[in-house]
């Protein structure tokens, strides 16, 4: 997934009350904020970022749909058409005993899919090389982070400014 | 505004409501459908009674149990209407009136709803002896239904009530006392209350719903039944919090509240179609005839009702709630909620009606046992689908419930400023975009 190099620059907040209001600043400044990253969950943070509904679950909708097909028409096909057996003196296609492993199959596509796609789009995995701004983000530092590969000089020192005065008690910058 | 006000306007409007329940309750009692009408069991009246009584009584049960299961969950977000399921669970004590008569009915053989109740049903020597619910009499008899409806329900009520104190009492000196002593109170009960309504719960229901198919019995019906009180008792919240927030009160209930609300409902409907799934798979699987004539019965005779339970109790709510914004909207909200209730209250007729159709038929043509069994063919006022005199009953009962729910609101302040969890409901937040 590494295909251009990215400049960013970023603050290290030392409290989350601080990274709030930064945040806050940066959207009332017209910044372009990269990304946000914090040891925990924070509260309200989504709402103070304009963050958007996830659309993972419209794929999770659409292979529980496959997988609830693929069940059906498996079993369908298998017991009328290509091996029909008789269980328990019942009829060829006998509905009530599909609804399980349809049940099973569409938790199983859907849930499989939804975790392949989640991996795919935030660019995680096996083999993968994520690049981490800075080891303290996971422990205690909260991080406000830009990405500068086309602004200008003038853009960048107005963020840094911006950095400085929000109460950012580091600031850095980095090639990713 | 914390207190609730219960004005004349809606006293009236639900007594009106209850009026109109009366007089259908009287119809049903007079308009006996005519393949039962010449035995005078008034079985449509008995059985609108039990349907009612059973679904009504159940909600408030469930409600209890939803409080009870909360409160040791450390649950914290439903706190800011708990004053509304408080007052759902009083409803206990009306129920247990419903049914001490039906019981005294069991005595008197006042009706035919119960076939374990017949005269002379475990006597060998009796035309009326049956050998299966001979061996059933240990459990199916008057003594249980009557001794356990008071013992049993009565321990549901106290339980319920003491919880309510505890928690009205918390509001006026709760900040007073050290370590939430009030909260930890109601928690020794929850937690006490929750093996109890495990136990007994069932046993309830199978004398209560269950024992009017005597000869049938299903393992997971206690399961299937209480999710069905379940549903009805999270849809009424919906509607009543809805209601009641259009007047002003519960202004701290948001959409975050209702949003959780609505995911019950979507959850417990699936739970529910999987209870009823289960019910039914095992037995058409298995194939044993003594259980399999219960599904018989209803998909040769009832099919709409068996259908249509299935269509409005899953398909509906399953698709309409399945997407995050229509648990935010009041409309589509308010309007699942009522297919919901109904659709729940049509799920105890399902499981009433049709048993106390054949239990009457067979008493009424007593001898003729076989013909008896199969002849409920054709349409029955009253049993086949609810007719209007049972929407007319049943709107008596919501009226009777939502009175008895009101005037214990009315009681108290809704606003439960000093349960720990206080704050934790305030800013409950479910969905954190727009």
């Amino acid at each position: 997934m590494k295909s251009h190099s990215k400049k960013v620059l970023f603050g290290l907040y030392n409290d989350e009350e601080e990274l709030m209001a930064a945040i806050s600043g940066a959207k009332s400044k017209h910044l372009n904020i990269m990304d946000v990253y914090s040891p925990f969950p924070i509260h309200g943070m989504e709402k103070i970022l304009g963050l958007e509904e996830s659309r993972l679950h419209i794929v999770g909708f659409i292979f529980g749909m496959i997988g609830t097909l693929t069940a059906f028409l498996g079993m369908t096909w298998i017991f009328t058409s290509d091996w029909p057996t008789i269980f328990g003196g019942k009829p060829y296609f006998s509905l009530p005993a599909f609804v399980p492993i349809i049940f099973e199959l569409t938790v199983l596509f859907s849930a499989i899919a939804m975790t392949v796609v989640f991996y795919i789009v935030c660019g995680l995995g096996f083999g993968v090389d994520n690049p981490i701004l800075d080891d303290r983000i996971t422990d205690d530092k909260f991080c406000l982070a830009f990405q500068t590969n086309d602004l200008s000089g003038t853009d960048v020192s107005n963020i840094k400014k911006f950095l400085k005065e929000s109460g950012a008690a580091e600031i850095h910058e980095k090639e990713v | 505004m914390k207190q609730f006000i219960f004005e004349a306007k809606q006293k009236q409007f639900l007594m009106g409501l209850m009026a109109l329940g009366a007089v259908c309750l009287v119809l049903s009692y007079i308009f006996e459908p005519d393949s039962i009408a010449e035995a005078g069991f008034h079985q449509r009246f008995w059985s609108n009674l039990l349907h009612n009584g059973a679904f009504f009584t159940g909600m408030a049960f469930m409600t209890t149990f939803v409080i009870a299961a909360f409160v040791t969950a450390y649950s914290g977000w439903h706190v800011m209407f708990k004053r509304l399921w408080e007052a759902f669970s009083l409803f206990l004590i009306v129920g247990l009136v419903i049914f001490v008569l039906l019981g005294l009915g069991n005595v008197f053989h006042l009706h035919h709803l119960y076939h374990w109740a017949a005269e002379g049903i475990t006597d060998p020597s009796s035309p009326n002896f049956d050998e299966v619910i001979a061996g059933k009499a240990g459990f199916l008899n008057n003594g249980w239904y009557i001794g356990g409806t008071l013992l049993i329900g009565g321990l549901w009520y106290f339980i319920a009530r003491r919880m309510r104190q505890l928690s009205v009492q918390e509001d006026i000196d709760g900040d007073k006392v050290e370590n939430f002593a009030y909260h930890r109170k109601i928690r020794f009960w929850a937690a006490l209350f929750l093996p109890i309504a495990a136990f007994t719960g069932p046993a309830l229901i199978w004398q209560w719903v269950m024992s009017v198919d005597a000869h049938w019995y299903s393992t997971l019906f206690a399961w299937y039944s209480m999710a069905s009180w379940f549903l009805a008792a999270c849809s009424l919240t919906i509607l009543l919090l809805i209601y009641l927030k259009s007047l002003g009160y519960f202004e701290k209930v948001t959409v975050e509240h209702l949003h959780d609300l609505g995911k019950y409902m979507f959850a417990f409907s699936i739970f529910w179609t999987y209870c009823w799934f289960s019910q039914y798979m095992l037995i058409w699987y298995g194939n044993v005839g003594e259980e399999t004539i219960y599904f018989k019965e209803r998909l040769t005779h009832y099919p709409v009702l068996f259908y249509g339970n299935l269509f409005v109790n899953f398909a509906l709510p399953f698709l309409i709630l399945m997407r995050n914004t229509t648990k935010r909207r009041k409309g589509t909200l308010v309007f699942t909620a009522i297919l919901v209730f109904i659709g729940h209250w049509w799920d105890y007729f399902y499981m009433i009606k049709p048993g106390t159709l054949i239990t009457a038929q067979e008493a009424a043509h007593a001898g003729a046992h076989e013909a008896a069994q199969h002849g409920a063919a054709g349409f029955v006022a009253g049993f086949t689908i609810p007719g209007l005199l049972e929407l007319g009953i049943m709107l008596g009962f919501v009226g009777l419930f939502i009175y008895v729910v009101f005037h214990h609101l009315s009681k108290v302040s809704l606003d439960p400023v000093n349960d720990p969890y206080y704050e934790e409901s305030v800013h409950h937040e479910v969905q954190p975009y727009e």
